[in-house]
């Protein structure tokens, strides 16, 4: 742990300077003190606390599993029943016409023909799991996932049912899971947001900056993004003509006359914490350039992540750079796809082969380098979309042209590490692999289980607004999936 | 001298003493949590809990929902009256009194099997009803005989801000000298009492500052404050503030505070389209404009709920105060509404648009949060369920669900009546065009519907048809059957992905209609809200909430807590005197009469927390239970009084409150500082750093851009290529995907409450300053610390626009006194010469910051390049920029 020494002063309000008054002085700096060596987290806030926010660190509700998260954001449906759910009897049924009721989206191209898998299943690893031929680099981790087969939105389109995996509602509005992470723990690093989004070159995703919204908790818990190419953080770079020496000129001209304004008023901590953001400010801008910049990596390490490889260079990159960013104390790191990249409506047979290239090996390097380096087991690994595929054939035609409806009655994504058992899977489909049917994890389930890991209990992490308790999610039947727990 | 100890607050100016006091603040703890974190306890346990006072909050909180509200209570148990506690059970009696250990009540709340949601009672609520069944279980009073349809306790009717406003006398203090104003008296008391006083006054620099900003959110220039500085009498003080409160900027700076309170937005939010509300600015006029004239409050508040009731025809042709009082109900057109951007749930969306707008009047002008009680009685203030079913019943008839008009459609024209019909001309031109687009669709996709006929069996080519031509409720499993079997024949099927040249061509008529009706003269409009007269829809109470699950009418009326006595209040369904129902117009008069407890009290607490910097109530819109008491329970009343004594009239208010000491007190006062370090009792003024309007207009009003106009359509914003959302017009390419942003000349410095409002997209320098997210109003902004902020100042564009303008002006104005620049630049910033050391300091880092900006010498010289600004220019503006970012430009003395 490691907190931010200098703000620490600042963000004690007057209320923390009150409370700790009454056991007199010395136990006020003893606290301050404690806090400079990062032995005592932030106080929890007093109960009537005007509304200021910080990313002091923050002790949970109970001991954490997960220190940190990176999620692997595939938007667009990726293909369970191609890719981590075999269906057996698909096979057996192909080409003939499905025997239940089936939801399309897009009737003008639908059948209700059987479509079996298109790829071979293996088992790997230890744990004998399952994984389709399209994923050869993950096969190689296998016994660190949790793959979870019976993930269950059960609404109808890509919007709503991305809103409910990242901040659970259908709509809009409301804090996504980094905000509330930031929100509930703070942050562990001095010099670098608390939660990150890493773009695609190709583009923002679907739903774009809602994916990483602060809805309604203050913007201090929005995710910032880190752009696809220089420069990574917007405002990071000074302008040219002042960068280095003028900037530093500039900064030390600034630290004097707030010096020189804060004396004169005395007692008012606020003026403590501007200047220390200044000073935090200084820190980031190389901080993130660093943390950014992955030219010190070794040449095996890049070459793990494929960054060597035309196809694997970006993913390879943004995982590459999640990992440093994670071991610098970041504590959520969102790593996002372009538009819906995984909505095969058709041609699947080409299009899921090369969504998978290009992001199989660098992810499941991350996973390797984590476990390497020992940050797999504090680090929550997350892979997956908004919604999965049916069974049949969409666009029913030569095998090159098919591609699969969507499917958010259930769908497969997989966890990994941050006290995650690894080596399973969890849950099942039925057997067409179209609805969940046994242990069906919801949005509410995924987000209670990941709070849990992180030492938060969904029912008490709440923010107060307008009278209300708002939590994640939001009231809702939830229950932390422990079979799943290491 | 040893250190005096703090003053014993949090809750300095509450009632003591008594176990009623204990009983709120345990709830307060309960409610409050910030994080949800293990609650502090609220104090010692009342030695002599009593039912109605102690026991009965924490059931109703936890319990009633099921145990109480709902026609059958769960498993027969009933908890609403002590005596049905107490009474012999199926199986064994909830309380034996004084048997904690045979109790079942105190069994099922200690194991945390009880309440089956939500979260278990904390050990002290427990404890007390473990003390309470062990002393016998008493009751306050006898019970009544039959449980009233509406139960609000004694206790619950006691809640200081439902009792009335009455005048108190002005205290007595000792050090006369220090009072400039009766509202001086009421802080000097209690400060008095802890042998403290009020700071020093602050300097005349510090307090022309401070009251321009207050006032118009703008700084004052350096003639204003040389001016204040020759002659700081109490004249020259009070003529500062009378220009102030004349100036048109008083109108933009107030009414941005309404503005936040009522949610004002220039998108309908909601949904993902957060599509544009076009007309919404001319409300956003209206309040300026009220503001300006200082309309008296109770008309302000009046015409805003029922302005269309006020109107003989709220129709075309209307002008002047008619015209201002249908434009004054966009206030209740402010709430997030999805309906016209095809919302998942038609109804569901229309439900949720007036509840959002019950929270808005009800957070704005009652300082309750009555949303609680749309799905169970509210947990915690004496708000049943059927309340707030009677005050959605004084909105029914114009907002009426059944009949609803989206956001396109409560729009009231003022087009002439010559262009309405060229305009009427060529919507019909455009429909024909529009027909012809359908039709080809139509074609298309039956053309595809053919060829795929000619794909499947022969035999079920006709029943497949048929099939497909019966409208879908009326299909039968045979018909369903067929389109399972052969799906491409369901309704759903989209042309663009089955023929993408044919749907091109739907496009280009599709095109062709727009152009058309781009032709239209131009419509001038109001959004507004106009009842429509004989809409006398019966309002039901929805259980929990649920549209779908009407329950028993109910008849319009104000909240049961309004009417003292026990009295409830009803409003009359119809009115044979208005053209409408005239329920909204009754309403809005019984909340500004005068014996409305909190109206006025509500108001005269948001003006105080704007001149002071928080409220004497720390919860503007929350004076129920689970708010904070009143540091100044007097004060408040007696100004509230006043207020409505002075004819609701805001500016003399103003005037009163930004007069007194007490504003007037510098920020510095050691002892006051010492004994009560929360400055609850405003032994000091408290320094206050701009929000993001005045940051913004401070900017441009000192870098000599700021364009004063008033009024009109919203400046637009767009989104830049780094994903940030910056004030211009967004510039498009053929496919309509934002590639850019186009500069808008002057308007672009137009001051920011004429800024769009887009609620999904804030403008990103705003945003990072903690502008209002208004979902669906904003009672209190947050006030954040961070280091994105200081990144702004460091690197951002629009500072780095600023400064650059700012150092022009300043060597425009200052061409051959270099010195003389810097006592400007100080003047303009901060509204105060430099010190000899600043001016020393300054004058170092330029010419070191000019001699490493310089270019270096003898390099090519391009003749094409435009001319650079000279390495004094760059590093006056480099310095302009640490100025801008610095503490004393940032927080307001």
């Amino acid at each position: 742990m490691n907190p931010p020494g200098s703000q620490s002063l600042g963000c004690c309000s007057r209320r923390h300077f009150l409370g700790a008054g009454t056991f007199g002085l010395g136990s006020t700096a003893l606290a301050w003190m404690l806090q400079q060596d990062g032995l005592l987290a932030a106080p929890a806030r007093p109960e009537l606390e005007p509304q200021r926010y910080d990313l002091l660190p923050k002790p949970g509700h109970h001991p954490a599993q997960a220190r940190a998260m990176i999620s692997i954001l595939m938007i667009g449906g990726p293909s369970q029943m191609d890719l981590f759910d075999p269906k057996p009897l698909l096979k057996e049924w192909e080409g003939r016409s499905f025997p239940g009721e089936l939801k399309f989206d897009n009737a003008g191209q639908a059948s209700s023909k059987v479509m079996p898998g298109l790829w071979e299943f293996q088992r790997h690893g230890q744990s004998g799991t399952e994984l389709s031929s399209l994923l050869p680099h993950l096969a190689g981790v296998v016994d660190e996932l949790c793959i979870i087969r019976s993930m269950r939105t059960g609404v109808n389109n890509h919007g709503q049912s991305l809103h409910a995996l990242t901040n659970g509602r259908i709509t809009h509005g409301a804090p996504v899971l980094g905000s509330w992470l930031g929100y509930g723990l703070g942050n562990e690093s001095q010099d670098l947001p608390a939660f990150l989004t890493l773009t695609h070159p190709s583009g923002l995703p679907l739903l774009a900056e809602h994916n990483w919204s602060n809805g309604w908790l203050p913007s201090l818990y929005q995710g910032t993004v880190v752009r696809p190419t220089e420069p990574r953080l917007l405002n990071l770079d000074p302008p040219a003509h002042l960068r280095g020496l003028p900037q530093e000129r500039q900064l030390e001209l600034l630290r004097e006359l707030n010096r020189g304004h804060r004396e004169r008023h005395p007692g008012e901590h606020d003026l403590d914490a501007r200047i220390s953001s200044y000073e935090l400010a200084a820190r980031m801008q190389t901080a993130a350039k660093e943390a950014t910049d992955i030219r010190s990596e070794s040449p095996a390490t890049l070459r793990l992540y494929g960054i060597d490889n035309d196809l694997t260079r970006d993913y390879g990159t943004r995982c590459l750079i999640a990992r440093r960013l994670v071991e610098r104390g970041v504590r959520f790191v969102q790593i996002i796809n372009n538009g819906q990249s995984w909505d095969h409506h058709s041609n699947l047979y080409k299009a899921l082969p090369e969504v998978c290239v290009r992001s199989d090996q660098p992810v499941a390097a991350l996973v390797r380098d984590l476990k390497g380096r020992g940050l797999l087991d504090s680090t929550l690994v997350h892979w997956g979309g908004e919604m999965g595929r049916l069974p049949v054939i969409q666009n029913d035609g030569p095998k090159d042209k098919v591609g699969r409806d969507h499917n958010t009655y259930g769908f497969t994504m997989w966890l990994a590490g941050g006290g995650i058992r690894g080596g399973m899977t969890f849950g099942e489909t039925d057997e067409w692999g179209h609805h969940a049917v046994k242990d069906i994890v919801s949005h509410h389930d995924y987000h209670a289980t990941l709070l849990h890991l992180f030492g938060l209990d969904h029912q008490r992490l709440v923010y107060r607004r307008a009278g209300r308790e708002l939590s994640l999610t939001d009231g809702k039947p939830a229950r932390v999936v422990r079979e799943i727990l290491a | 001298m040893a250190p005096q100890p703090a003053l014993p607050t949090p809750r300095p100016a509450w009632p003591t003493g008594t176990a009623w006091v204990w009983g709120t603040a345990a709830l307060l703890t309960l409610g409050k949590s910030t994080l949800g974190f293990a609650a502090a306890p609220g104090g010692p346990l009342p030695a002599r809990p009593v039912f109605e006072r102690n026991i009965r909050p924490i059931l109703k909180a936890k319990c009633f929902q099921c145990h109480g509200e709902e026609e059958k209570p769960k498993g027969g148990v009933d908890l609403r009256l002590r005596r049905f506690l107490t009474a012999p059970h199926a199986t064994e009696p909830v309380v034996v009194p004084g048997r904690p250990d045979t109790s079942r009540l105190l069994e099922v709340v200690r194991s945390g099997e009880m309440p089956k949601a939500g979260k278990a009672l904390t050990p002290d609520q427990v404890a007390v009803i473990e003390r309470w069944i062990r002393q016998g279980a008493p009751t306050a009073r006898p019970e009544p005989q039959t449980v009233p349809a509406v139960v609000i306790t004694e206790e619950e009717r006691q809640h200081w801000a439902f009792q009335p406003i009455r005048r108190p006398g002005v205290p007595r203090v000792r050090s006369t000298r220090q009072v400039r104003t009766p509202v001086d008296r009421f802080l000097l008391a209690p400060l008095e009492s802890e042998r403290l006083g009020f700071a020093p006054p602050a300097s005349p620099e510090a307090l022309i500052r401070r009251v321009t900003f207050d006032l118009t959110g703008l700084p004052p220039t350096p003639e204003e404050v040389a001016a204040f500085v020759a002659d700081p009498s109490d004249e020259a003080y009070e003529r500062v503030v009378d220009r102030l409160l004349a100036s048109t900027a008083y109108g933009e700076r107030w009414a941005r505070h309404w503005l936040d309170v009522a949610g004002y937005a220039d998108s309908n939010g909601g949904a993902e389209a957060d599509s544009e509300r076009p007309w919404a600015w001319r409300y956003r006029d209206y309040v300026i404009r009220a503001l300006n004239s200082d309309k008296p409050f109770d008309v302000f508040i009046t015409e805003q709920l029922a302005g269309d009731e006020l109107v003989a025809q709220p129709g075309a042709g209307l002008e002047g105060e008619d015209l201002d009082r249908v434009i004054a109900t966009g206030f209740l057109r402010m709430a997030p509404d999805p309906t016209g951007d095809g919302p998942a749930d038609a109804d569901l969306a229309r439900n949720q648009v007036i509840a959002d707008t019950l929270q808005i009047v009800s957070s704005s002008l009652l300082g309750l949060t009555v949303q609680c009680a749309q799905c169970h009685d509210h947990r915690y203030d004496p708000i049943p369920q059927s309340d707030y079913y009677r005050l959605r019943a004084v909105f029914e008839p114009a907002f009426d669900w059944k009949q609803w008009k989206p956001p396109g459609q409560r729009v009231l024209s003022l087009m002439p009546a010559a262009d309405r019909a060229a305009a009427e001309r060529i919507e019909t031109e455009a429909k024909q065009i529009d027909a012809e687009a359908t039709r080809l669709h139509d074609e298309l996709i039956e053309k595809f519907v053919q060829k795929q006929l000619t794909l499947i069996p022969e035999a079920d080519r006709e029943p497949v048809m048929a099939a497909r031509k019966t409208p879908a409720a009326k299909r039968t499993p045979d018909h369903l059957a067929l389109l399972r079997k052969h799906p491409t024949f369901q309704d759903h099927i989209i042309l663009g992905e089955i023929d993408r040249p044919g749907a091109d061509k739907v496009e280009e008529i599709r095109k062709r209609a727009t152009a058309k009706r781009a032709e239209k003269p131009a419509d001038p409009q109001v959004a507004c809200l106009v009842e429509e007269p004989g809409r006398n829809l019966q309002t039901v109470l929805f259980h929990r909430g649920d549209h779908q699950q009407p329950r028993g009418g109910v008849s319009p009326g104000l909240l049961t807590l309004h009417g003292l006595g026990g009295l409830t209040i009803d409003i009359p369904s119809t009115n044979a005197a208005t053209r409408t129902t005239g329920r909204r117009l009754e309403l809005a008069r019984r909340l500004t009469d005068r014996s409305n407890p909190l109206t006025a009290r509500v108001l005269v607490n948001r003006v105080w927390l704007h001149h002071f910097g928080s409220g004497l109530v720390g919860t503007p819109g929350d004076f129920g239970a689970l708010g904070e008491r009143p540091t100044h329970p007097e004060l408040l009343d007696w100004l509230a009084d006043a207020f409505i004594a002075s004819g609701w009239r805001l500016k003399p208010l103003h005037r009163l409150l930004v007069t007194s000491a007490a504003y007037r007190q510098g920020t510095v006062n050691p002892s006051a500082q010492r004994r009560d370090p929360d400055n609850r009792l405003l032994g000091r003024a408290r320094l206050r750093r701009l929000d993001a309007e005045s940051l913004r207009d401070g900017l441009l009003a000192v870098s000599g851009r700021l364009d004063p106009r008033p009024f009109g359509p919203p400046v637009p914003v767009a989104i830049n290529p780094h994903g940030q959302c910056v004030v211009g017009r967004q510039k498009r390419d053929g496919n309509g995907d934002a590639v850019g942003v186009d500069a808008l000349g002057s308007d672009e410095f137009r001051r920011t409450v004429y800024v769009q409002v887009r609620r999904s997209t804030p403008v990103g320098v705003l945003e990072t300053f903690d502008a209002p997210v208004v979902n669906p109003n904003c009672e209190v902004r947050a006030l954040s610390t961070v280091a994105p902020q200081s990144l702004m100042f460091l690197n951002d564009a629009f500072i780095l626009e600023r400064s650059k303008d700012l150092a022009e002006r300043l060597l425009r104005e200052k061409p051959e006194d270099p010195t003389g620049r810097l006592v400007r630049l100080w003047l303009l910033l901060f509204s105060r010469p430099p010190s000899a050391d600043e001016l020393r300091r300054t004058e170092a880092y330029l010419v070191r910051q000019a001699i490493h900006l310089a270019p270096p010498s003898g390099g090519p010289v391009d003749p094409k390049a435009p001319p650079k600004p000279s390495p004094e220019a760059q590093a006056l503006a480099s310095l302009c920029q640490v100025l801008m970012g610095s503490n004393e430009f940032l927080y307001v003395d």
